[in-house]
């Protein structure tokens, strides 16, 4: 899961620029990774990708700071709906 | 900061030196600010997220021998050392990784009672920020310690602030909406909450940390509020402390201000104009929430400011006319940086109804006043736009692409996208050749900041052009959208 999502910033986010790595653990908001614009199309993205609506008061820093985080975030929801 | 001077003091640092700031929003540009001009020198902010060509070119631009920064920088600050300029040292970076890196442990070894030993005119420079030229060519925009004070007054009088006030500064320090957090907040002893970078994109938090830590003031463009509207959870948040709503570098869609109107009851409301030469000039308090779309009024100058708008021969129109706006006023820069020709030409020397001679900044926006004799933005002069808040020369993105080799000629144009401006591009290719459009986009990617480069480009055989071989930018715009 963590590929998917490292794969859409870097194609979608950056332009698939080949020198850019990016692992679960790295600061994506700190850092410029990610900013407002490209964060809205990321949650889009992972909405249509994981078949799932991010409800509004989810959208904090907590769930969104890394990948590992946003992997957490969706498979504590994907398994709830699955309860 | 005494000690942050210190250390710039023991590098050689003097009187007017340009020192550059390189680091995301921190506690550290508080620091690096004040220690830069408690030495005397002058603090120039650059932008993180600016290609490293264009960073360079600033740096180049006013002989940036010493920039502070901290560790998420350090491989763009490394990147940077590799053009060719004259920077030679870095400050909060570690010294581990390179020898002319001073970290910041090292800064806070330094005396804490350290004093300049030369005193500061309201003359001598304070700060300098830079936008881009028409041609691409970074303008600095020099600001004194007399003009930087005297907006730091007027703000503080004109919102009667004091040290009971917290103040919420979402913009970056490159920005001159900072200025209210960074120098009137001081001035009056309040507090300044530095919104961290993760706050700025996530909304939901962002309304939690403004509500949590009882902010009375915020400023900032106002994309950053309707993002608050949209996805910040605002029902949900008790933001009953803010008693000022500042925004400034783009219109404010009535829609969106009514809604937060609604949100926000107890706050006063203000449209805040001012090009970054006068950081501020006017203010427009919005009395009720707009009962109908019409584009919130600019309002009038406020405090030692006066205005003329004039038209292409230099006169003053009549009652009511369109022309452009000039300022008068004590938050004027100073010039230009090492451009005399470029200030000539932006300032304008009147003779006033005593006789005297006074210098007033020629805005390059158009403006008229209403029947209530409020003044109204009517747009651009020129080609300069706004995406998000920040300017952006059409003509220079129009240069830029013809040097690409591709490209025999450009025209530029902006689209609005829902409730953002979106620059797109049109161009003519060199006969027989074909490019990647991703390659165009990468290649402007190198030297614009993100917020100029065209959203899409699309490829054209001609432009439609006026009798006299003009590119009439808003048929090509129509051209490209039908395609």
């Amino acid at each position: 899961m963590d590929q998917i999502i490292i794969g859409y910033i870097i194609k979608e986010l950056h332009n698939g620029r080949a020198d850019l790595e990016i692992s679960a653990k790295d600061d994506l908001l700190g850092s410029g990774l990610v900013e407002s614009m490209g964060m809205m199309r990321l949650i889009q993205f992972i909405e249509d990708e994981f078949n799932f609506k991010v409800a509004p008061e989810d959208m904090t820093i907590d769930h969104f700071m890394t990948v590992e985080a946003m992997v957490n975030y969706i498979e504590s929801v994907q398994f709830v709906e699955h309860e | 900061m005494k000690q942050l001077a210190d250390m710039l003091d023991q590098l050689g640092v003097k009187k007017g030196d340009r020192i550059g700031i390189y680091m995301n929003r921190c506690m550290e540009t508080a620091i690096a600010i004040y220690g830069i001009m408690y030495l005397g020198a002058v603090y120039v902010p650059l932008d993180p997220k600016a290609p490293i060509h264009r960073t360079n070119s600033l740096v180049k631009n006013c002989d940036i021998g010493i920039i502070i920064s901290h560790p998420p920088q350090r491989k763009k600050i490394e990147n940077i050392f590799e053009e060719d300029n004259d920077l030679h040292t870095i400050v909060g970076l570690p010294e581990e990784y390179a020898p002319h890196y001073i970290s910041w442990e090292e800064v806070y070894e330094q005396s804490s009672n350290f004093r300049p030993g030369k005193l500061i005119k309201p003359t001598d420079l304070a700060y300098i920020m830079y936008t881009s030229g028409s041609t691409g060519q970074p303008k600095g925009i020099m600001h004194t310690h007399f003009s930087g004070l005297s907006y730091a007054r007027l703000s503080a009088d004109l919102y009667g602030l004091n040290e009971n006030d917290k103040i919420g500064n979402h913009a970056p320090i490159h920005f001159d909406i900072s200025t209210l957090g960074y120098f009137t907040a001081p001035l009056v002893g309040a507090t300044t909450l530095i919104v961290p970078d993760a706050y700025t994109i996530m909304p939901a938090s962002l309304s939690q940390l403004m509500a949590k830590e009882r902010l009375t003031v915020w400023y900032s463009v106002p994309l950053a509020m309707i993002q608050l509207l949209q996805k910040g959870l605002l029902k949900e948040r008790d933001l009953s402390s803010l008693k000022w709503i500042l925004y400034g570098g783009e219109p404010f869609p009535p829609k969106y201000m009514r809604a937060l109107m609604k949100h926000w009851p107890n706050a006063q409301f203000c449209n805040v104009y001012g090009p970054a030469e006068v950081n501020q000039c006017t203010n427009y308090q919005i009395p009720t929430p707009p009962v109908d779309n019409e584009p919130i009024p600019i309002g009038d100058v406020w405090a030692e400011t006066k205005c003329l708008i004039i038209n292409e021969e230099d006169e003053v129109v009549q009652k009511g006319k369109q022309g452009e706006l000039l300022i008068h006023s004590t938050t004027r820069m100073k010039g230009y940086w090492q451009n005399d020709v470029l200030t000539q030409q932006s300032l304008y020397t009147h003779t006033n109804s005593d006789g005297k001679q006074e210098i007033y900044y020629r805005t390059g926006d158009l403006f008229h006043r209403d029947e209530q004799n409020r003044l109204q933005f009517n747009g651009r002069k020129d080609h300069q736009v706004k995406i998000r808040g920040y300017r952006v020369e059409l003509d220079a993105v129009e240069a830029l692409l013809v040097t690409h080799p591709a490209i025999l000629e450009s025209a530029v144009f902006t689209v609005q996208n829902n409730d953002s401006k979106q620059i797109q591009a049109a161009v003519i290719l060199n006969e027989s050749t074909r490019v990647d459009k991703n390659d165009l986009i990468a290649f402007l990617k190198q030297q614009l900041p993100y917020y100029a480069v065209p959203e899409k480009i699309h490829t054209l055989d001609a432009f439609p052009r006026t009798g006299s071989g003009k590119i009439k930018r808003s048929e090509v715009k129509k051209k490209c959208l039908e395609i």
